[in-house]
């Protein structure tokens, strides 16, 4: 039912389903905004420019596309709108095709929560309409040059041998510290200004998600590199709503895919650096408080810490 | 989860192989030590046997993933439709509200006229017209209202995901007595059914399906086992689709046979393929997408029960599979295997 007299608050939303049904739930269920809805995931890409939505809604599993592919052409095309993925299964590549590709804003598992969905797209929409976009994250190359040699890159890994293999593949090319855990992370983050971060999800048997997720809470900037053996969907799919990983790379690492998340990390670190605002379209979502495995399990003394990390060290940006 | 499944699959394999080559070895050299060779044998059976079990998790996890998104898509809107019709509902008893006021308001003149002298007439005419206009104003958004047109549309959604969730749950039952390893009766079109819908995320929009399936007697087999039949075969004929095609579905009765086609638009199977399809682990799919199981699988199981399988194919223009099973089957040896 699109409005011809929608407020100015109204949001333009996308949403794309196979399932003509969940379109028509979606559709009266933000009915105070103006949605625009298609089954056909090919025609989606022009529709979002087309209407210059602020939010993109897509499934995943659609037989025409997937839906992670749609959210790639989107964010290509139309990049200015958040995408959230809606999807009623989700494999481990599709999670991480969500992430690496699609740079989801949040995934969202149906049957979803209708105050929370409602609440999730208002605050996207706000963002997307008010926050700058980063189009691109490649810099150009002297500046890329110049981005690399001041930004520190913080390997968080146990591993000496996975930590041997990313001492080769980067510490020609950045400025790296390497750290087996939580506490020496820190102490790094304290001392250099740190703009990448590479992390297991587990060093010495403790779990460094929570670390990871409050880090990007307090200091949305910073972008995180997730490389893992462990990976299941759960895991990664909390990484990005609550922690907003940058990639998530699954060991063993390659050289290639390696320094191209790094590179790009990099830049985006650097540009949002420059242009804090736009790291609103990188905020984390707070982790549900009733615990579950999401809370951030850490402690108080921890987290103070990465709270007062020295802005001068992280970019002047502050969430 | 699928990695660990190859790699318990090529470890079964590998031991196949050496208990196999060992056997060879065993038979040449010993002829006489005929009880080792049982042994071997034995051996050797349980490991195949080891090999349609991790298949058939191979199958569940599928089945889960498909399932869990059958399912969840319609809770999705069943779920958001009946609390947003709750919203809906309120609105709607806003604008009833706004209409009982204006109603109100007409009604005041009446008690106003009783003692109205000249000069409040006017000011009387005027709060008529005035209320007369609000009336009209809020029985036409009430008439116009969507309110009720959507609520309505959004239970009807509703109870159709209801319907939806409610043969998933029939269809699951057939399914689940995966559980239930033993002998039984079964309507082999029920297995069917479920099957469908268990592969249902790899057919649809894309794969029409046409299903001719006439009643059936109750036949004694082992209906999991009846199930992953169906399931493999449908799932290669969906995968020999490339893009857009039909499935076609049939049961019989003939003779003292039940008969199952599944026939698919699909590639069709190349002359030189054709004998080694039942084979086990040979595929012609990219690694990680066929293990080369599914018909060594079917083959296995229909002979078990004293059925047999037939091909048709043109290449190019599809395949169709029957398989036939005897009604009175007699304790079949499959009851051992798996
Ligand atoms: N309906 C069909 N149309 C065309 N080719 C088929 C069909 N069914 C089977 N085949 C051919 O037979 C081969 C063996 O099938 P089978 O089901 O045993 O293994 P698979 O499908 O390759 O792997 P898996 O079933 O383990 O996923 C297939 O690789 C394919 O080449
Ligand atoms: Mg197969």
């Amino acid at each position: 039912m699109p409005m011809t007299d929608a407020p100015a608050t109204a949001l333009r939303i996308l949403m794309i389903d196979d399932e003509s049904r969940i379109l028509r739930a979606l559709k009266a269920l933000l009915r105070e905004h103006t949605t625009f809805a298609t089954t056909n995931p090919l025609e989606a890409a022009a529709l979002a420019k087309q209407h210059d939505v602020d939010v993109v809604i897509c499934d995943q599993r659609m037989p025409e596309k997937a839906g992670v592919d749609v959210l790639r052409d989107i964010k290509e095309t139309h990049p200015r709108a958040l995408r959230i993925l809606l999807t009623g299964y989700s494999d481990l590549k599709a999670v991480l095709g969500s992430v690496n590709e699609g740079e989801v804003y949040r995934f969202v598992n149906k049957p979803w929560n209708n105050t929370e969905l409602r609440d999730l797209v208002t605050g996207a929409g706000k963002i997307a309409r008010e926050a700058p976009v980063i189009a691109r994250d490649t810099l150009p190359q002297a500046e890329h040059d110049r981005a690399r040699t001041q930004v520190g890159v913080l390997v968080i890994e146990d591993d000496t041998a996975v930590q041997q293999r990313l001492r080769e593949i980067l510490q020609p090319y950045y400025k790296v510290n390497f750290a087996n855990n939580a506490e020496r992370a820190l102490q790094i983050m304290e001392q250099n200004e740190t703009g990448v971060v590479i992390s297991e999800t587990e060093a010495g048997r403790s779990d460094l998600t929570g670390l990871l997720k409050a880090l990007k809470l307090h200091h949305p900037h910073i972008a995180t590199v997730v490389v893992t053996e462990r990976a299941n969907a759960q895991t990664a799919i909390e990484l990005i709503n609550e922690g907003q990983v940058y990639r998530m790379l699954i060991k063993p690492v390659r050289m290639g895919t390696c320094r191209l998340s790094v590179d790009s990390a990099i830049g985006r670190y650097w540009q949002l650096k420059q242009n804090p605002q736009a790291a609103r379209r990188y905020t984390a979502a707070k982790p549900a408080p009733e615990g579950g495995s999401s809370a951030l399990r850490l402690p108080a003394a921890l987290l103070n810490r990465i709270r007062s990390l020295p802005g001068r060290l992280l970019g002047n940006a502050r969430a | 989860m699928l990695l660990i499944i190859v790699i318990v699959l090529v470890v079964a394999c590998a031991a196949l192989g050496v208990a196999l080559a060992q056997q060879r070895r065993q038979n040449l050299v010993l002829r006489a030590g005929q009880a080792e060779t049982e042994a071997e044998l034995k051996h050797l059976q349980a490991s195949q046997s080891q090999v349609i079990h991790t298949t058939k998790l191979a199958s569940l996890g599928q089945m889960v993933a498909g399932v869990a998104h059958e399912i969840n898509t319609p809770l999705g809107f069943v779920k958001s439709n009946v609390e947003v019709v709750g919203d809906l509902l309120d609105d709607y008893r806003k604008l009833v509200k706004q209409y009982d006021a204006a109603v109100q308001v007409c009604l005041q003149p009446v008690d106003l006229i009783f003692n109205a002298d000249k000069a409040s007439l006017d000011k009387l005419v005027k709060h008529v017209e005035e209320a007369r206009r609000k009336l009209f104003e809020a029985r036409t958004a009430v008439e116009k209202s969507p309110l009720l047109k959507d609520a309505k549309e959004l239970l009807g959604d509703a109870s159709e995901g209801l319907a939806q969730l409610s043969s998933l749950v029939v269809n699951l039952k057939g399914f689940s007595r995966v559980d239930r390893d033993g002998m039984d009766t079964m309507d082999l079109n029920e297995g069917i059914e479920s099957a469908l819908m268990i592969a249902q995320h790899q057919l649809r929009d894309r794969v029409k399906v046409v299903k001719h399936l006439q009643p059936l007697p109750k036949v004694r087999c082992m209906p999991s086992q009846m199930n992953q039949v169906f399931l493999n075969l449908i799932t290669n004929a969906a995968q020999a689709i490339d893009g857009d095609g039909t499935l076609t579905v049939d049961s019989r009765v003939d003779g003292g046979q039940v008969q199952v086609d599944i026939s698919d638009t699909g590639c069709g199977i190349a002359d030189d393929v054709l004998p080694k399809i039942f084979d086990p682990f040979f595929t012609t799919k990219p690694v990680g997408e066929g293990t080369g199981l599914g018909l060594s699988i079917v083959h296995k199981i229909v002979k078990g029960h004293g059925g047999t399988i037939k091909v048709r194919t043109t290449p190019r223009k599809g395949t169709t599979f029957t398989v036939s099973l005897p009604v009175n089957v007699s304790g079949p040896a499959a009851a051992e295997s798996a």
